[in-house]
């Protein structure tokens, strides 16, 4: 492999024998680590095995849907079977995965710093959500919950007979872990930047988790006390969502998704962080309107509080209040789209090079342009009348969601995977798995769009009344089946990369940022050597464009080009 | 701990005098609070003041809220900190009255459940036209096959 | 502990700065700007309870004047007292922990931990009646109690008035436990003279936290206690 013989850059000189991974090897060293980075691998494997743990629900969900007569499963087994995908993929995949596995290992070394501002409370994190997660799962070995990933009350409060109580808590202590990771990433970002690092020299990434930990800390303590309030009716007959009891169940929809849409965001901004980074890189260019792309991550976090009731269209909340939701709503798909043109922009005139992690990050732009914008459809007042509860919307979430930030966590986890273990995947092998979880991505969540259109209802597990439908679930499931296959050549050959890969060098995609520049791969324990510095703007790169590793791991050079176009 | 002197300029050390104000202060506003709301029902001569639960109201919370600015600026110490510690703090409170949206909700449509919503029949809903037995899904497979109204 | 500049290079002069940390400056800023962080996530937590509460007090304002009346406006008012107090002290204990007078520090938690105990002995009795008179809201909540029933009302408003009750005192209880486990180790931190505690910082952390805690109590005590008709 000419990965190999790559020629170290000049800042790290030589490969130190120490570095994060084998600064110890004991398993007490792992568990008890305050190492951010190690915190990130900690989280990598957790999120993974939960992401496993999600997909076969997923995967019983998709078969149960290849007949119209619900022959599989009883109804109450599909109930808990979809409630646990979503809980499992939501609260302990998605939301965590990139702020958590991405943004712990790379928000203190973009920044400069040795580490996080608090590493032990980041190790609190972790151990928060790993209660958190053992919970659920023990809610789910002790019979399951089938209130559906919203938990929407009377049903979660009075009605149901499952575990809920003790899904609750256990969703509770995830959204402390969140919030503690947001408290971790604010005092980080606002106190430990490196001496010459201002706000407007920060890379991207760096702003979109900024912003993601402002929703963390605003958004998560409103849906756990709402949770607790739910945890109270299960537990004594509090009354405050259920009419019975004097309450309201409306209320809770507005407080879940008071909470609940930001979230949305705390899924995809940190994903658009990635994407800047990847699109940058492997564009050969500064990202196009910089300013543009980091204040619209400020822009969608604001925003993005004051928009829940779209989700509420259909319960009682009043015209009046849809009307105004509706109209913020399409004011949030503004910065949204800043971020696609400025990206499209930025490969305008660039030299694109399609490698494994740009094939992602082009992929993301693909399916989020067309998760956004069904968006919309959802967004106006008239058509989600059609549309709520069905697979329209389904397919419009995954989109966001597997499509979006998916896409982005495993283009991002392919783009730092030689800085976090110091060794190359095989390029081959990722290229393919990106097109073949684009390609079954698709094949998934386009068929299930019509079928929705169509009024096929989410949650149902049968519709003999209307055979016709069946086409394009068992597409949908074969597409289901194409992707789990893309899904599982990554855990394959990245983890083969541990073990025989080719030692990656410091920076072996020629890109900017101190990880890259002014660190090893992996990075030592304290991050940098030197204290970094920071004297050049963001994403410079013309002065790289003729890069000794980049020809060296591609075998080609790099494409020059002029001027400022 | 020589060098926490040298960079004793880092923070600001409130005087007791000041602190001992604060607490006069709000002890002051605890009583008043006290008197504003509970001295229409001791004084007969105050007796028409009972009914006006908006000027209470405003004049209680309107008092809370005198307290905690004290309590923030004083005792939390945000008067004597950095201009970011003051865009967190203010920015906490005015998030809060995000929540507050969903009142333009509960205050443009009917409240309780109208009277009478027990009784629509079920042919109000067309979906169950053709299933008098009003359940909302029709029999189980097998049993009938149903007309697709509403596709 | 495993973070602490022994494990870790960082620069011997100052070894109470902890190794991600440049200068005690920084440390002492961050660890400010990250309470408060939490004190912001705080004010968000507790949004829910006041948001509802005012939404349907809106709604049933009279009836919320009723259930009130079974609220002791004096031990409320006392607790009140008692958190002030606390509050004052506690400023008090930052004051002495920046000057580096120990013992009068010591003596000033010492004050706000004994204040958080009455607190929470107020609170028992006032929980323990409404305990014997059933209104707590589990299965067997009643309304009106036995022997009130000139107070009239509606029981499942009632039951909503106390649900609220219950669960903002409750966490707002909880609230107050935390604080004090929180004062008390910071206690024995202190005398032990344990290398965490080297200057206010841990003290000026602790206090916001009680503050914050007093806080919520000042906007729930007119709330919940002096409601007018
Ligand atoms: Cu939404």
């Amino acid at each position: 492999m000419s990965a190999t013989t790559v020629i170290e850059q000049s800042p790290p000189t030589e490969r130190p024998e120490k570095n994060y991974l084998n600064a110890d090897h004991t398993l007490r060293s792992w568990i008890w680590t305050v190492d951010h980075k190690r915190i990130a691998v900690l989280y990598l494997i957790s999120v993974t095995f939960m992401f496993f743990l999600g997909s076969i629900a997923a995967a019983v969900v998709r078969f149960e849907l290849t007949s119209p007569w619900g022959q599989m499963l009883t109804s109450e087994t599909y109930n808990k079977m979809f409630t646990a995908h979503g809980v499992i993929m939501v609260f302990f995949f998605i939301i965590p995965a990139i702020p958590a596995v991405l943004g712990n290992f790379l928000l203190p070394i973009m920044l400069g710093a040795r580490d996080l501002a608090f590493p032990r409370i980041n190790l609190l994190s972790w151990y928060l959500y790993v209660a958190g997660a053992a919970l659920v799962l023990a809610s789910l070995a002790l019979g399951g919950i089938d209130a559906g990933w919203t938990f929407y009350t009377p049903l979660s409060s009075l009605y149901s007979n499952t575990q809920i109580t003790l899904a609750l808590v256990g969703i509770f202590l995830a959204g402390f872990s969140s919030i503690l990771t947001g408290v971790n990433f604010i005092a980080t970002t606002h106190k430990m930047r490196a001496p010459g690092l201002t706000w407007f020299k920060m890379p991207l990434f760096v702003w979109a988790h900024y912003a993601t930990a402002i929703i963390m800390i605003l958004g998560t303590p409103v849906v756990a006390m709402t949770l607790v309030l739910v945890i109270f009716e299960r537990a004594f007959k509090f009354g405050i969502f259920s009419p019975e009891l004097g309450g309201d169940p409306v209320l809770f929809q507005h407080l879940f998704w008071f909470y609940s849409h930001p979230a949305v965001y705390i899924m995809i901004l940190p994903g658009m962080g990635v994407i800047s980074e990847l699109i940058s890189c492997f564009s050969r260019r500064r990202v196009f309107g910089y300013e543009f792309v980091a204040f619209s991550s400020i822009a969608i976090a604001v925003i993005g509080f004051v928009v829940w009731g779209h989700h509420m269209f259909l319960s009682s909340q009043s015209v009046l209040q849809g009307i105004l939701f509706s109209l913020l709503t399409f004011l949030v798909a503004i910065p949204s789209a800043i971020k696609i043109f400025n990206w499209t922009m930025t490969m305008y005139k660039g030299s694109v090079w399609f490698s494994t992690p740009m094939i992602y990050a082009l992929g993301f732009m693909g399916l989020f342009v067309i998760g956004g914008l069904t968006g919309l459809h959802l967004g106006s007042l008239a058509t989600d009348v059609h549309l709520t509860g069905t697979y329209f919307i389904v397919a419009h979430f995954h989109f966001v969601m597997v499509g979006g930030a998916i896409m982005a966590f495993l283009g991002g986890l392919h783009f730092w995977w030689p800085k976090m273990f110091g060794k190359m995947y095989s390029e081959f092998w990722g290229r393919l798995s990106a097109m073949v979880i684009f390609l079954g991505f698709n094949f998934t969540f386009f068929p299930q769009f019509m079928v929705g259109y169509l009024g096929m209802p989410r949650r149902y597990h049968f519709y003999y009344f209307a055979p016709e439908w069946q086409i394009y679930h068992i597409l949908s499931s074969a597409g289901a089946t194409i992707l789990g296959i893309g899904f599982l050549m990554p855990a394959f050959y990245l983890t083969a990369s541990l073990i025989k890969g080719p030692k990656a060098s410091s920076n072996p995609w020629g890109a900017k940022g101190l990880e890259w520049e002014q660190t090893t791969s992996p990075p030592p324990t304290e991050n940098f050597h030197h204290k970094p510095i920071v004297m050049d703007d963001p994403y410079d790169y013309d002065a790289i464009a003729d890069n000794d590793d980049f020809r060296a791991h591609w075998g080609k050079e790099p494409v020059k080009y002029g001027g400022d176009n | 701990m020589a060098h926490v002197e040298h960079h004793h300029h880092g923070h600001h050390i409130t005087p007791i005098s000041v602190l001992i104000r604060t607490f006069i202060i709000l002890v002051g506003l605890m009583v008043l609070t006290i008197v504003a709301a509970k001295a229409p029902y001791w004084f007969a001569s105050l007796e028409p003041y009972r009914g006006l639960w908006v000027v209470t109201n405003a004049i209680a919370l309107g008092i809370a809220t005198i307290k905690a600015v004290f309590v923030v600026s004083e005792f939390m110490g945000v008067k004597y900190a950095t201009n970011l510690i003051k865009v967190y703090a203010i920015g906490g409170f005015v998030w809060f009255f995000l929540l507050f949206i969903m009142f333009v909700d509960y205050a443009s449509r009917p409240w309780e459940p109208v009277k009478g919503w027990e009784n629509v029949p079920s042919s109000a809903f067309p979906r169950n036209k053709d299933n008098d037995a009003g359940t909302p899904f029709p029999q189980y497979p097998g049993e009938a096959k149903h007309g697709k109204d509403g596709h | 502990m495993a973070a602490h500049a022994t494990t870790h290079p960082t620069n011997p002069d100052e070894s109470e700065v902890y190794f991600q940390y440049e200068d005690i400056d920084q440390q002492q800023e961050t660890y400010i700007v990250g309470m408060w962080t939490f004190i912001v996530q705080e004010i968000m937590f507790f949004g829910p309870l006041f948001l509802i509460y005012t939404l349907f007090r809106w709604k049933f304002q009279g009836g919320f004047y009723t259930y009130s009346q079974k609220l002791d406006y004096v031990l409320g008012g006392v607790n009140t007292m008692v958190l002030l107090f606390s509050s004052f002290t506690m400023a008090l204990a930052v004051h002495y922990a920046q000057k580096k007078q120990t013992k009068e520090q010591l003596r000033c938690l010492g004050i706000t931990l004994a204040c958080g105990f009455g607190f929470l002995i107020i609170k028992a009795f006032e929980y323990a009646d409404k305990f014997t008179h059933s209104l707590f809201p589990n299965n067997s909540f009643i309304w009106p109690p036995h022997g009130y029933e000139y107070l009239g009302g509606n029981p499942e408003h009632a039951r909503l008035f106390f649900s609220l009750y219950f669960a903002t005192t409750g966490l707002h209880g909880l609230h107050v436990v935390v604080g004090m486990i929180c004062i008390a180790s910071l206690m024995i931190l202190t005398v032990r003279k344990a290398p965490t505690i080297t200057d206010y910082v841990p003290t000026e952390i602790v206090g916001l936290y009680w503050h914050f805690v007093d806080l919520v109590w000042i906007f729930l005590y007119p709330l919940y206690y002096l409601i007018p008709k």
